[in-house]
This record gives C-alpha cells, sequence and structure tokens, in this order.
C-alpha cells in the first residue's frame, strides 16, 4: 500500500513540473512601435514626432519663397522674388527616441536676420503596432540666437541696453499623435513661445508681447507606399486679460498650408503653398503677417536627407 | 609656328583616338559575382515564414527602399539600377530563386559593394523579413 501511495505522489508531482513547463514555453512577443506616422521631422512648418532610427545624421534644406500674387509670373510666383528664406539644419538621432540639432536659418524682414537654432526633440511614448500605447507623446524644444550684428540689433530693442541674452527666443512644444491607418496620421499639439527681447513703442504700455501660446496639428494622407497629402495648420493664443501692453502690435495670424510629400529609402521632398514667411516656429507664431484668407500663400519646399552609422 | 601646328596634331589625334577607344572598352554593366554568405545566415530561418499579411508591408517597404535600383517587378531595371557599375540580378531568376531566406536576409541587410545595408534603414526585424518574403513572391 505504502508503495502505491509513493508511486502516486511521485507522478502527481512529476505531472505538476510537466504542466509547469507547459506553461513556460510560449514567450510573449514585444509590442513594438507603429511604422513612420510621417517621413520626415518637420511637416510644412511643424515639427513631427518623428525621431530617425539612433545613429542616424539628419540633414534639412527649407526654403520659402515671396507671396505668390505679389509680382505674379513676373518673379515666377515669387520663386525668385529677393524676399526669400532658407534654412538648413542637421539632426543627430542620441538615442531612438532622442534627438539633437542645429539649423541656421535667414529671414529677408525689414531686418534681415540670421538665426540660429539648438534643439532637442524627445519622445516620450511611442504608439505601438497592438495598442498597448494608443498614442506618441513627443516634447519638442528649441533655443535661437539671433545672429545681427550689435549695431543693426539696438533698434529692435528700444530702450534696453545691449546684452547677449536680449538676442535669444525659445520654443517649447508637446506633440500628441496617432497613426490611425496606413494612409492617415494625426497630430495635435500646444506650443509655448518666449522671446527674451522685443520691440516696444513704450515698454509695457505699446508694443510687442514677449510671451504667446498656440495651438495647431498635422495630418498626413498616405495614397500610394512613396506619395502623400500633408496638411498643415498652427495658430498663436492670444488672451488679452494676460497681455503686458495695452496696445499689442502683434499681428497673432494663423498659419496654414498643404503639401505633396515625396518619399525614398533616405529621402523625403516636400513641395508646398504656406502661409508664413518664417522657418523656425517661434518667429512664425510670433510674427506671422500674412494672412490665407487674403491669399497671401507662398510656395516652399523641405529637403529631408537621411546618413545611418 | 610649325610646332603649334604639331601640338594642333597631336592633340587632334588623341581626340580622335579616345573617341575611337570609347567603341572598344567594354560598356555594359558588371554581373555581380558569387556571394560568399556565412553558414550563420545560410542556415537562417524565416520566423514569420507563412504570415501571409506581411506580404503587403513589404510591398510598401519594397517599393519605398528597393524599388529603384530593383525595378517595381525586381527585374533589375529601376530607374537607377543603368548608373550602377554592378547589374543588381533579376529576382525572377532561376538563378536568384535558388537562395534561401537567410541568404537573402544576409545580402540585404549586410550587403556589399553597391548593395548597401539595408538594417538601419530598415531597422524593424518583422519588416525586414516582411521584404524579403515580397521579393521571394515576385
Amino acid at each position: 500500500m505504502k508503495k502505491y501511495l509513493v508511486l502516486i505522489l511521485v507522478m502527481f508531482f512529476s505531472f505538476g513540473l510537466i504542466t509547469a513547463q507547459d506553461e513556460e514555453a510560449p514567450k510573449k512577443k514585444k509590442d513594438r512601435p507603429v511604422r513612420s506616422m510621417f517621413e520626415s521631422s518637420v511637416l510644412i512648418d511643424d515639427q513631427t514626432s518623428v525621431i530617425p532610427v539612433k545613429n542616424t545624421l539628419e540633414m534639412h534644406i527649407q526654403h520659402r519663397f515671396g507671396v505668390i500674387k505679389d509680382n505674379g509670373i513676373s518673379d515666377l510666383f515669387g520663386i525668385y522674388a529677393p524676399s526669400a528664406n532658407t534654412r538648413m539644419g542637421l539632426n543627430y538621432s542620441i538615442l531612438n527616441n532622442l534627438m539633437l540639432g542645429y539649423g541656421i536659418t535667414r529671414i529677408n524682414n525689414s531686418n534681415g536676420k540670421m538665426i540660429s537654432d539648438f534643439q532637442v526633440k524627445w519622445n516620450i511614448l511611442q504608439q505601438t503596432r497592438k495598442n498597448t500605447i494608443p498614442l506618441n507623446l513627443t516634447l519638442y524644444a528649441n533655443m535661437a540666437i539671433d545672429g545681427r550684428n550689435k549695431d543693426l540689433y539696438q533698434p529692435d530693442t528700444a530702450n534696453l541696453d545691449y546684452q547677449f541674452a536680449n538676442r535669444l527666443s525659445y520654443f517649447t512644444q508637446v506633440m500628441v499623435g496617432r497613426k490611425f491607418a496606413e494612409w492617415f496620421s494625426l497630430e495635435l499639439h500646444f506650443s509655448w513661445t518666449h522671446y527674451n527681447a522685443v520691440s516696444a513703442v513704450i515698454p509695457n504700455v505699446e508694443g510687442y508681447e514677449h510671451d504667446v501660446m498656440g495651438v495647431g496639428g498635422h495630418m498626413r494622407f498616405k495614397f500610394s507606399p512613396q506619395s502623400s497629402i500633408l496638411i498643415m495648420y498652427t495658430a498663436p493664443i492670444f488672451i488679452k486679460g494676460m497681455a503686458e501692453n495695452e496696445v499689442v502690435l502683434n499681428n497673432w495670424y494663423s498659419n496654414f498650408g498643404i503639401a505633396y510629400e515625396v518619399a525614398t529609402s533616405t529621402h523625403a521632398f516636400q513641395m508646398f503653398v504656406t502661409t508664413a514667411s518664417g522657418i523656425i516656429p517661434q518667429d512664425i507664431y510670433m510674427y506671422n503677417n500674412s494672412q490665407w484668407t487674403k491669399t497671401e500663400i507662398r510656395i516652399g519646399f523641405n529637403i529631408t536627407r537621411l546618413w545611418n552609422f | 609656328m610649325k610646332s603649334l601646328k604639331q601640338i594642333t596634331i597631336a592633340v587632334i589625334a588623341i581626340l580622335f583616338g579616345s573617341a575611337l577607344m570609347a567603341f572598344v572598352m567594354p560598356q555594359d554593366q558588371k554581373k555581380a559575382g558569387p556571394w560568399e554568405i556565412p553558414e550563420k545566415y545560410q542556415k537562417m530561418e524565416n520566423p514569420y515564414a507563412g504570415d501571409k499579411s506581411l506580404l503587403k508591408i513589404g510591398k510598401m517597404l519594397y517599393s519605398k527602399h528597393c524599388k529603384s535600383c530593383h525595378g517595381s517587378k525586381g527585374l533589375g531595371d529601376g530607374s537607377k539600377a543603368a548608373q550602377l557599375e554592378t547589374f543588381p540580378g533579376d529576382f525572377s531568376s532561376d538563378e536568384f530563386k535558388k537562395y534561401s531566406d537567410g541568404e537573402r536576409f544576409y545580402m540585404t541587410y549586410v550587403g556589399r559593394d553597391e548593395m548597401d545595408s539595408y538594417e538601419k534603414k530598415i531597422p524593424d526585424e518583422e519588416d525586414q523579413w516582411a521584404v524579403i518574403m515580397f521579393v521571394k513572391s515576385l
């Protein structure tokens, strides 16, 4: 009897071991980030949540030409206008979700600025294929340095002694996005812009604001493996009760753009019409003087080139 | 004056000779030599074999990354193919069809010479195999 009891006990535990091994066998597949939501880290005048894979160098060449309707065919609808703006930039992905960058921009307004910008982008959350994480959450920040000569710089900062800090401006943005389908992605964002020094007729009475918040969004309609239509809209949020001046000189015009994009293995090429003449975001939110509703639009393009290391 | 005439004749002779040489020099692309593929890749198996849903993904990635050289049907007739020194290969040929999945994986994601490594451009493993599966279906 004792022998049978021992045998039964041994068989019971053996079965338990076998069962336990069977339960351990299937491995859980890791849920991975969705495939490219957009093709470039810029979309017309906006930043996207895209950060190329770690150790990738991304180069940008961005152009904004003159207003189409100003001279019509005479300057080929603004393409040969002297007011064209250019930005050239380099970004480097130091991690799969962290990118640093530098760019230099020419802004042909009345003062003719050369602006250097240093930027950082961080994907805090990345949407996954099986919806474990349903959204992308991205932070973008930059600091720009107005590089005009000191004597040219003074008139813009009336009643202020010259300080290097007066040249600085900051832009911070949080983006939330989702790739809804292979053909459709959408991202919404909220931002804050700050200029250390702005022009004023009478400080704190009549002049430009130092700060402005902004909202906006962009979307992609992808209609072939390489081609997409992109749409972008951004608007500054000006709250009169929070204004520092009684008479505010900023126009607070929103910005709208629509683009056709072609992407290859290492390039993305966006051709578009947009409202703003500026290229760096703080300039667009704070100083956009063109209105889409008055057809003050211009042709532009962005070229993105990637190198992997 | 005589020397100028001699120089002119010499220059014309060199140009004429160069033009004739163009007919003699090989104009065709080189045919790719045999691949030396490590044993590890020869035995490598596709962990996603049988997942037909990946063919659509593979087609999309192929269009973006491969089509410009290999052509839309993999015949090696893409828009950039003529600029290559080496013919990029015909995926529908019997010669190419004999390669195993692992060998194709090595050719695509390790590469050699003009065939760059696409490991960094297509970093996700599932996507990498999706391209292999699509190429195999051509």
